[in-house]
């Protein structure tokens, strides 16, 4: 079996006549998860819309599981993912409902979200909340429903965009603490936007450095802060 | 007019006709109001502008239209509908649909758009993604659907002139006020508007119920 | 600009108040039937009355019933109608003061051109209405108790006749939406000539039945008794009456509507009375 989840080669996204996007090659591992960084505005989330394949690229190569994507359709492939951006986005529904959205988008039967809901409720500290409406959450507990909703699907990638960063910090701290944990022992995928780096060393173990709209390093993140590759990425790090 | 009987009869038309006028509605008013909000196409703007000034159209100038469309010298005089109970259901359609398709429209184009990526985002088919977003929007679409119905069940100009206010074919409550003042039995005209307003307030009642249920 | 329009607007009506000796009260609401707005008579005399009196006539066309109930409940101040009986009634019930006669037109009978009920040679509107009966014929019955309808009926009870087929249908609308319902549904009516005549180009119907004495549609004009309400303009109303019944407006009267139709629409009666016309 591949070592590699994803695989991206030569990608380029044009807006308009403006190249939002480079990226010449990326890999996520299988299990593993995967920081991407950069200043606001570099391209981040435009690569995750596109993994999420909410974005059409203007050229490259993407591979899931060693198959190129083009050979599924949209729909089956994001049935293999699980977005989390980095507003809740939450349904006028109960909590509960919320939750097993994914999961009857799926055609999952009743017994298995009867399961599996309040199971990742559970892990994600929310259980008690099922039964609320999800518009009379406050903000730390509707962005943990967002998770066990995206969780719940046991993605084969996960993909959060700056989920964390409308939290306040103790709130975005405790979160974090909890989240890990789950991601390790579920070992999901995870791809994982953020603009900061102590959030990004906190949860992620290899990073990807986006600036001015191309990827310019991968690495290990102790790599990465001992051997930028080039001067905006140093600049980025507070290396200058 | 003899009571009850008459009365009665003419009540139920009236709720027939408006019904169906706005369940026809609402099955065209909700597609092209979903394509009009969610789909991108050349000229989705000056169709918008087109509905939306459809939503104030003049019922007599509707059913002048419709009168023309039907009369017997019309395209359509050969189906024999103008002064059937079918006549007013395609005249009050057409005053009822525009009312549906932009309020439905306006409707969807309220929520959050990041709300499409997040469903596409969570494994949504297209259908899958829209039926959610109706769901979503299910407040104000059921305002939508009360307000085709408003539009209809209180319209006269079109209804008198394509229905032609025919006693025991195609006489509603509202033509029946019109004549009933002109005869000058006002007292009755008062009844009945009494009537249609009562019936109005307990449709909208109802849906109202069915709208805010869950609500608190 | 805005003052220039306010001086003007003050020089106009001080112009109007002085061109005639200016009424005490200059409103005046004339409730009339249909028939005699759509043939375009009252368009044609009331602008020469309010020139020459400075009244200003607020015209509400009804039905004949509404507006003879605008009389009793003092919501009108004079009457242009035509059921004499109706309006006898409530000049006996004294609602009414002044009534005279002002003139006539006549109700015709008309249908498809093929005449399925074979009314054409029939020598009175009884025997037409009885043929429509017997053969089941479509006709559409203005419904609304108007003058023309009140005629209708007692054409139908001078024959000791109960309407009643699937044929016989009510528009309980106006004359002039009646005869695009009876054109359309090829099917007879009663209508007084002038808005036949008015509406002719629209309609496939000919006039098979006329002239029969007691398709006679008088006019009346009528004032309403003040002593019942505050606020009549008995004034107004009594010289509007008098202006329809001149010699001059009888001979306009006489006049309207001939440039058009080639024939008058109605026919000035003031020097005649009631009998004359075998009106009871």
């Amino acid at each position: 079996m591949n070592k590699d989840l994803i695989t991206i080669k030569n990608l380029l996204i044009i807006r308009g006549k403006k190249e939002v996007l480079r990226v010449k090659k990326l890999s996520v591992q299988r299990g593993e998860v995967l920081a991407v960084v950069g200043p606001n505005g570099a391209g981040k989330s435009t690569l995750l819309l596109t993994l999420a394949r909410l974005l059409e690229p203007n050229a490259g190569q993407m591979l899931f599981n060693g198959t190129p994507a083009q050979n599924t359709s949209d729909t089956v492939y994001r049935r293999k993912i699980a977005l989390v951006m980095q507003d809740p986005l939450l349904f006028d529904l109960s909590v509960y409902k919320n939750v097993a959205l994914g999961l009857e988008f799926r055609g999952a039967s009743k017994s298995e979200i009867q399961e599996k809901v309040p199971l990742w409720l559970k892990r994600l500290g929310v259980a008690d909340l099922a039964e609320r409406r999800a518009k009379r959450l406050s903000g730390g507990e509707a962005q943990r429903v967002s998770l066990a909703r995206a969780l719940v699907l046991e993605p084969e990638l996960l993909l959060l965009d700056e989920s964390f960063s409308a939290l306040d910090p103790p709130t975005r701290a405790t979160l974090l603490d909890d989240l890990k944990p789950l991601l390790k022992n579920s070992k999901t995928t995870t791809l994982f936007v953020t603009h900061d780096l102590h959030e990004a060393r906190k949860l992620a173990t290899r990073m990807a450095v986006i600036v001015k709209n191309s990827l310019r390093q991968i690495g290990y993140a102790d790599e990465i802060f001992n051997a930028p590759v080039d001067e905006d990425v140093a600049h980025f790090l507070g290396k200058d | 007019m003899s009571f009850p009987y008459e009365i009665l009869q003419i009540t139920i038309l009236s709720l027939q006709i408006s019904a169906i006028a706005t369940g026809i509605s609402l099955l065209i008013g909700l597609p092209l109001g979903t394509l009009l909000a969610l789909g991108k196409f050349w000229g989705r703007s000056f169709f918008l502008s087109v509905v939306n000034t459809g939503m104030g159209l003049p019922p007599v100038v509707v059913g002048l239209f419709v009168a023309m469309m039907l009369w017997r010298s019309g395209p359509f005089g050969d189906m024999n509908l103008i002064y059937t109970p079918t006549a007013i259901i395609i005249a009050q359609t057409v005053i009822s649909a525009p009312v549906v398709i932009g309020l439905t429209a306006a409707a969807l184009q309220s929520l959050d758009p990041r709300l499409r990526l997040q469903l596409y985002g969570l494994g949504a088919s297209r259908w899958q993604m829209i039926w959610a977003l109706w769901r979503e929007a299910r407040l104000p679409l059921l305002a939508a659907l009360m307000a085709g119905f408003g539009s209809v069940i209180s319209e006269v100009g079109a209804s008198m002139m394509v229905g032609g206010n025919i006693r025991n074919q195609t006489r509603v409550l509202t033509t029946a006020i019109v004549l009933e003042t002109s005869k000058g039995n006002f007292e009755i005209a008062m009844a009945l508007g009494a009537l249609l307003l009562t019936i109005t307030f307990l449709v909208n009642w109802a849906l109202t119920w069915v709208q805010q249920r869950g609500e608190d | 600009m805005k003052k220039t329009l306010i001086t003007l607007l003050l020089l106009s009506l001080a112009i109007s108040a002085c061109a005639s000796a200016a009424p005490s009260n200059p409103n005046i609401i004339l409730a009339t039937t249909t028939s005699t707005q759509d043939s375009g008579l009252l368009d044609f005399l009331v602008p020469i009355f309010e020139e020459q009196s400075g009244y200003t006539v607020q015209t509400i066309a009804v039905g004949t019933g509404a507006a003879l109930k605008m009389a009793e409940e003092g919501n009108a101040d004079v009457l242009l109608v035509h059921a004499p009986p109706a309006e006898q009634e409530l000049m006996d019930a004294g609602f009414g003061l002044d009534r005279f006669l002002v003139m006539h037109n006549d109700f015709v009978l008309v249908g498809p051109a093929d005449d399925p009920a074979a009314i054409g040679s029939l020598p009175s509107a009884g025997e037409a209405l009885t043929s429509i009966s017997s053969a089941q014929a479509e006709f559409v019955s203005r419904g609304d108790d108007s003058g023309t309808h009140k005629k209708e009926r007692a054409i139908w009870s001078s024959v000791d006749l109960t309407p009643a087929w699937d044929g016989y249908i009510e528009s309980g609308q106006g004359m002039g939406a009646t005869l695009i319902i009876a054109s359309e549904k090829q099917a007879y009516t009663m209508t007084d000539r002038a808005t036949y005549l008015a509406n002719q180009d629209n309609l496939d119907l000919e006039i098979l039945l006329e002239g029969d004495e007691v398709l006679l549609n008088v006019y009346h004009v009528m004032t309403v008794e003040p002593d019942n309400w505050e606020n009549i303009n008995y004034e107004g109303a009594l010289d509007f009456a008098n202006f329809i019944i001149s010699d001059e407006t009888q001979a306009l009267i006489k006049e309207f509507g001939v440039d058009k139709y080639g024939q008058p629409l109605f026919f000035p009666d003031a020097d005649k009375t009631d009998a004359d016309l075998g009106v009871e």
